[in-house]
Parts: structure tokens; C-alpha cells; sequence
């Protein structure tokens, strides 16, 4: 043994781990719990950098500001179309499960988020009553209608493309490439090339639908289209890392199981549908949830695109909490949407986790 | 190869060029001179072909503006993050995947929840914090909280958990200290996963855009992501189209070289911090 005096274990993995926890604790953990605390304030974002007593405990003010109303009333089949789709959902969880091709831990996920659907809507401002912020459940709306289009987008097509490309020769590799490059560039050069290739006077896409005798489209000041181009503009920037996830999951399913399906007359279509599917069904869901936690966050396509218009149609959360806090100066009814962002994330971050770590 | 593969390779190549376009008319518009593109942005093949040509958008970009300050100080923030994530991450990664101390488990349980707070959850206190340090528009602003990921962390640990014991069993029965082995054994072990933490860091420092627009408001401290979402909303009158799409390419030319160069390493990343994270 050396004689050197020198640090124990102990010491020395905290002497490691120091720089870490630093970080950590002042620009993670401190901050979060420090959101929480503002967010039970009325904290004036200018008032309190000229004078910090300008703030006032308020408590839970600024969730009921920011969530509920006057007169708030729940009935069955306020919202249909939702509640249709909620139960639609649970039996669908139901079904799956029974027959066996969803695990029990997605079933469940899926049902609690089903039976939200089903039971949430059902809130309205009774007869006399308002909302106390009209803007933050249309907010959340929209961008549930944002996830609700660009996930199974970007899903299936990513899906489609990798099970299209899963060999292993230079052609496939360079078209690989093709379809990932989008995804290194910023939100703001997607957002410039997309503003540009929707414009009705100067867009790639008006002057092919003029030369074929058809009127532009003016995408992003229609209020039916503009959802549309920014989730087109989402498409086509984030195809590439479920694109890749979903090629390393092709990757594990063993090579048998095709040559045996071939023998038994199960290629193309028939095999991607009977064997690749049901093999696939972890990274599947990964792949959603992943996707679901990161366009919830979406910010700077509308920001930068339509500005969340035309008529609030584009506005989405994070935008919502951005304005309310850097525009209107409101920090702490920001920080209590921010806190609402962070439920809703967080649980599907507990999704995610379990299924990671299921075994298949 | 059979004929059925030629065909999926031919049919595969038309939505990769679809896929390529917006890219491409990027590209093709920066080169062509702001008065034709005042009438007309489809002079040549729907403008996919730069003609009539020229450079004078870029050369406009670097003789006056702020387009090469705001791409330096792209750089020196990636920089800077990249260095910071990568000793974070290291040193931490390594006594979580290899030593023994008090309350490891419950430092693991932190960071696992860690992994749950979104940035946009606590970008707001982020911003009364700074503010009373009055550290906004500088560098470390930008640099210091994105150096809290816990997914380097945990990138990092999973690489240390997979190099055998015995390397390292040799050198404690030989005397050596913790910190040495970390130093002259481990870390030179770790260059291909510190690799793809840095590439995948350098991309997400290159391309960040909430936190430096809140935390930058003097654009002297702009990064170029921020600095083009400053310019697009009025492409149309003052700048220009064709230099601002110039400024557009200008942006993504370091993260897009870096990207077909060490194409490996990202793939890895996105699996790894994908499935895992």
C-alpha cells in the first residue's frame, strides 16, 4: 500500500460528483422549487426588480386565476367530440390488453389518459359564469391539437421510412441521411424556410399551385391552415430521431423470424404488419411518449411562424407562459401555468420511465 | 441485389428529394441577387437553380451587420457549454457508476427527477435569478444553466458501468488514487462517449432559442439562432430575401458539417439517450 496520505473513497467521489451537484442544485432544483414559490405570488415581474417587497402572497390565487371561473359546472357530453374519443380510448385500452398486444403498464397509461378525456371536458361555466382566463383552456387546446397531429405524423411516417430503409448498403445509408439532415438545423432556419415556402406571394408551394392554374393558399393568416402548416413544418424537422429510434428497434428483431415468415408466403406488406408491428410495440410507444413531452413543449414554430394567430388559433402553452411573463409582466400566474406544464410533462416522463423499463 | 431493392431505392429517392427541397430553395434563394427576388422568387426551375447568380448576400453578410458577431458568439457558447456538460458529466458519471459513498442511491433518485423538469418549466425563475445577479446578456448567462443536464450524467454513467473492473482493480491494488485513475485511465477509455455528449451538446447549445431569448435582450449578445429570428419577421423590406436566407445558411453550416462528419456519434447519442433516457 503507498504511503502518501491521499482521499478516501468517500471523499473523493464527492469531490467528483461537486461539480455536478453544484449546477444541478443552483440551476435545477433551486429554480423549480423557486417556480412553485412564485407562482403562489402576485409578483409583477417590473415592480419586484425595482423594489422585491413588491410582491404578495396570494397562495393558490393564481391556479384558480389561471384554471378556473365563475360559476364552473360539469355535465355529461359537454364536449362530445373529446369524451367520444376518451372512450373510445378506454375501450380500446381494454380490448388491447385483453388480446394481449399492449403491455399492462401501456394499458393503463392509456386508460388514465382516456378517462381524463372522458371526465375533463366535462367542465363549463355554468349559466352567468366565465372562465376567469379565457385564453388558457383554448391554449391547452390547441396545443393538445398540435401533439394530436404531429405525433401519429411524424410516428407513422418515421415508422414507414425506417422500416423502408433498414438495410444495410450506401444507397440506403445516404437516404438515411437525407431525411435526418433536417433535424440538425435551429427552429429559427425551419421556421425562416417554412415562413418563406408558405407565403402566398414569394412560396415554393404558391408557385407550383399557380403554374398549375390553382390559387395560393395564404397558410399562415387562414385560420384553417395555419395549424396545419406549422405541424407540416414540425413533420418535416423532427422525422429523424424517431426515424433513427425506430431503425435501432428494427435492428433487435431477429432475422429468423423473416426468413421463417418468407417461407410461409408473409413478405412486404403482410410481413411488416404481422411481424414487424408486434415486435416493434416497445419502441413504438417510447417513441410516442417521447414525442408527446417533447411537442407539448412547442414554442418557436408558432412564435416565430404566425405569432400564435391568426385569432389565438396557433397559440400554444409555452408561448401562453412566455407571454404572460415577459409581455404582460404577470410572473406569477406564468409560473403557475409553468407548474401545470410541469405536471402534465412529469407524467408522462413516469410513462416513459416505466416502459423503459419493462422488459420486452 | 434483386430488382425489387432498385425499384424501393428509386422509389425512396423521390420523397428524399421532396424532403430535401425547402433545403435546397434555402440554399439556391441565398444566392440569388435581392432585386430579383423582390419580383420573383421562381426565376430558374421554381427557384431550386441559383440563376441569375450571385455572392453579394453573403458577402453583404460579413462586411456590415451583426451576422459574424452573433456567429461568434454562437460559438463561444457551444464552446463553453460542450467543455462545461463534458466535466460535469464525466467526473460525476464516473463516481456514480463506479464508487461507493453515503446517499448514492438518493443522488441517483435526484437526477432521475431532474430528468422530468422540462426547461420551459423553470426558464421563468431562471430569469428573476439572473436578473438579481445581473448576469444577464453575458456568456455564462447563456453557458451555465444549460450545464444542469442530467442525461449526460446518465450517458456518462452507463459508459463507465460497461468497461470492465479488472483495469481499474490493478491500478487501486497498486496504490493509485481515485482521482488518478479517473484522470490517466478512465477518461482517456471514455473519448467515444465523451464524443457523442459533445457533438449531441454542441448541437443543442448551437440550436437553443427560449433561454437566450429571454436571458439575451442587448443583441450584441445574440447568438446567430436568436439573432435570424430577429431578422426573419421583416426578410420581405429591409435586409433583403436572398441575405437573409444567406444568414440562414450561415447559421446551419457548422452544425450540418458537424453532423455529416461525425454522423456515427449522433445516431449513437439519439439511441442511447432515446431509449434510455
Amino acid at each position: 500500500m503507498a504511503s502518501r496520505s491521499k482521499l478516501s473513497q468517500t471523499q473523493a467521489a464527492w469531490l467528483l460528483l461537486a461539480p455536478f451537484l453544484v449546477t444541478y442544485t443552483l440551476f435545477l432544483i433551486y429554480p423549480f422549487f423557486r417556480g412553485v414559490w412564485i407562482s403562489l405570488h402576485d409578483w409583477n415581474l417590473l415592480a419586484v426588480a425595482f423594489n422585491p417587497d413588491a410582491k404578495e402572497f396570494v397562495g393558490m390565487r393564481n391556479y384558480e386565476r389561471v384554471m378556473w371561473g365563475k360559476d364552473i359546472t360539469w355535465s355529461v357530453f359537454n364536449a362530445p367530440i373529446l369524451q367520444t374519443l376518451g372512450l373510445m380510448g378506454v375501450a380500446l385500452s381494454i380490448f388491447l390488453s385483453r388480446m394481449g398486444r399492449l403491455s399492462s403498464s401501456n394499458a393503463i397509461a392509456l386508460g388514465v389518459v382516456s378517462v381524463l378525456l372522458v371526465f375533463l371536458p366535462g367542465f363549463h361555466p355554468g349559466e352567468g359564469g366565465r372562465w376567469y382566463d379565457r385564453r388558457f383552456w383554448p391554449t391547452v387546446g390547441n396545443t393538445l391539437v398540435f401533439v394530436g397531429f404531429a405525433v401519429p405524423g411524424v410516428t407513422i411516417s418515421a415508422l414507414l421510412l425506417a422500416a423502408a430503409l433498414n438495410r444495410e448498403t450506401r444507397a440506403m445509408s445516404i437516404l438515411r441521411t437525407l431525411f435526418f439532415l433536417s433535424q440538425v438545423l435551429s427552429v429559427t432556419v425551419v421556421t425562416l424556410i417554412w415562413q418563406i415556402m408558405f407565403s402566398p406571394r414569394q412560396g415554393l408551394i404558391a408557385n407550383i399551385t399557380e403554374t398549375f392554374g390553382g390559387t395560393p393558399i395564404n397558410w399562415l393568416t387562414d385560420q384553417q391552415f395555419a395549424m396545419a402548416a406549422i405541424v407540416i413544418a414540425t413533420v418535416w424537422w423532427s422525422l429523424g430521431i424517431a426515424m433513427i429510434l425506430f431503425l435501432a428497434g428494427l435492428q433487435d428483431i431477429s432475422k429468423d423470424i423473416y426468413e421463417a415468415a418468407a417461407l410461409d408466403n408473409a413478405k412486404g406488406a403482410r410481413a411488416f404488419w404481422f411481424i414487424t408491428l408486434p415486435n416493434l410495440t416497445r419502441t413504438i410507444s417510447v417513441v410516442v411518449i417521447l414525442q408527446i413531452i417533447l411537442h407539448f413543449q412547442v414554442f418557436g414554430q408558432p412564435h416565430l411562424m404566425t405569432q400564435g394567430g391568426p385569432n389565438d388559433t396557433t397559440q400554444v402553452l409555452v408561448r401562453y407562459i412566455y407571454q404572460t411573463g415577459f409581455r404582460d409582466s404577470e410572473l406569477g400566474r406564468a409560473s403557475a401555468m409553468a407548474v401545470f406544464l410541469f405536471l402534465i410533462m412529469g407524467s408522462f416522463s413516469i410513462i416513459q420511465f416505466v416502459i423503459g423499463r419493462e422488459k420486452n | 441485389m434483386n430488382r425489387s431493392y432498385y425499384w424501393l431505392v428509386l422509389g425512396l429517392s423521390i420523397p428524399a428529394f421532396l424532403w430535401l427541397v425547402p433545403t435546397l430553395w434555402m440554399v439556391s434563394l441565398s444566392f440569388q441577387p435581392n432585386e430579383v427576388l423582390a419580383r420573383t422568387t421562381s426565376s430558374t426551375f421554381f427557384g431550386l437553380i441559383p440563376l441569375p447568380f450571385t455572392w453579394d448576400n453573403y458577402a453583404a453578410l460579413f462586411s456590415f451587420g451583426q451576422t459574424p458577431k452573433w456567429f461568434l458568439n454562437s460559438f463561444i457558447v457551444a464552446i463553453g457549454m460542450t467543455l462545461g456538460v463534458l466535466l460535469v458529466s464525466t467526473t460525476a458519471g464516473y463516481a456514480l457508476a463506479r464508487m461507493e459513498f453515503p446517499f448514492k442511491r438518493a443522488i441517483m433518485v435526484i437526477c432521475l427527477i431532474g430528468l422530468m423538469v422540462p426547461e420551459q418549466a423553470v426558464f421563468i425563475p431562471l430569469y428573476t435569478m439572473f436578473a438579481e445577479f445581473g448576469w444577464h446578456n453575458s456568456y455564462h448567462a447563456l453557458i451555465l444553466p444549460r450545464m444542469a443536464v442530467p442525461i449526460g450524467v446518465f450517458l456518462m454513467m452507463q459508459f463507465f458501468k460497461a468497461i470492465p473492473k479488472d483495469i481499474e482493480e490493478a491500478a487501486r491494488l497498486d496504490g493509485v488514487t481515485w482521482l488518478k485513475i479517473f484522470w490517466y485511465v478512465m477518461l482517456p477509455l471514455a473519448r467515444p462517449a465523451m464524443m457523442t455528449l459533445a457533438i449531441l451538446t454542441f448541437l443543442y447549445a448551437w440550436n437553443d432559442y427560449l433561454w437566450p431569448l429571454v436571458s439575451a435582450q442587448q443583441r450584441e449578445y445574440f447568438t446567430i439562432t436568436l439573432g435570424l429570428a430577429s431578422i426573419q419577421s421583416n426578410f420581405a423590406q429591409s435586409e433583403g430575401l436572398g441575405r437573409v436566407m444567406a444568414s440562414g445558411v450561415i447559421a446551419s453550416l457548422p452544425v450540418v458539417i458537424l453532423f455529416l462528419i461525425f454522423q456515427r456519434y449522433v445516431v449513437q447519442a439519439m439511441t442511447a439517450g432515446g431509449s434510455k433516457g
